[in-house]
């Protein structure tokens, strides 16, 4: 186990801005916890904590409910930097 | 007993200005008539939407926070859902410490929001008109 732990340790990042809660419409502050396919990131990966991945988690699902982030994204479903689209 | 809600909801890209607007304040109307206070508006405006939502690409996004009793959440939504012109809706209820501490938050954000809009929406004319 000892050598399979090659990664650094991460820290969690919502922890050390201090954010209290985690809007939908907070695209920046989610963004980080998003895949390139815009699935949602583990937290093995992130590093977040348990309280901000269970913040970030709603406010994602949220954020895709009313199509601010995609739910799937394929090779139909192509979408060019979504972020930047705002017109 | 009122609660804290948040109100996002999406009218039709399709529509004029005149027509979006009408429609805002067709739901603004609902919400006093349910005895709604209502708090902030945001307008985040015309955005490209992630997924299409009835062969929709872009939309315009409204939110509005308010206060009001749990009951009249039904008759909104009611209202949302028979509106042609609304695509998508979604009602966010903000309920412990934290959340309500967040709630004032956006709202003293919403209120700074629409000086700034109201600073570049001129200057948008300007150039629409050059």
């Amino acid at each position: 186990m000892a050598e399979r732990r090659k990664f650094k340790k991460r820290y969690c990042r919502y922890c050390e801005q201090k954010v209290e809660f985690i809007d939908y419409k907070d695209l920046d502050a989610i963004r980080f916890s998003l895949s390139e396919r815009y699935k949602i990131m583990p937290r093995r990966l992130t590093g977040n904590c348990k309280k901000h991945q269970d913040m970030v988690t709603e406010a994602i699902k949220r954020a895709r409910q009313v199509a601010l982030v995609p739910y799937i994204v394929d090779r139909k479903r192509v979408i060019e930097n979504p972020f930047e689209l705002i017109k | 007993m009122k609660n804290a809600y948040e109100t996002l909801f999406i009218v039709k890209p399709t529509l004029t200005e005149e027509e979006i607007n009408a429609t805002v304040e067709k739901v603004k109307e609902v919400l006093a008539k349910v005895d709604a206070e209502l708090r902030a508006e945001l307008t985040m405006g015309m955005r490209r939407l992630a997924y299409p939502v009835q062969k929709h690409e872009r939309g315009y996004y409204t939110v509005f926070y308010y206060n009001a009793p749990g009951s009249a959440i039904a008759e909104l939504e009611r209202n949302l859902k028979y509106d042609e012109n609304v695509i998508k809706f979604m009602t966010v209820k903000y309920s412990n410490k934290r959340e309500l501490a967040q709630f004032e938050k956006q709202i003293a954000a919403a209120k700074k929001a629409p000086e700034a809009t109201s600073e570049e929406a001129p200057a948008n004319e300007e150039s629409a008109e050059a």
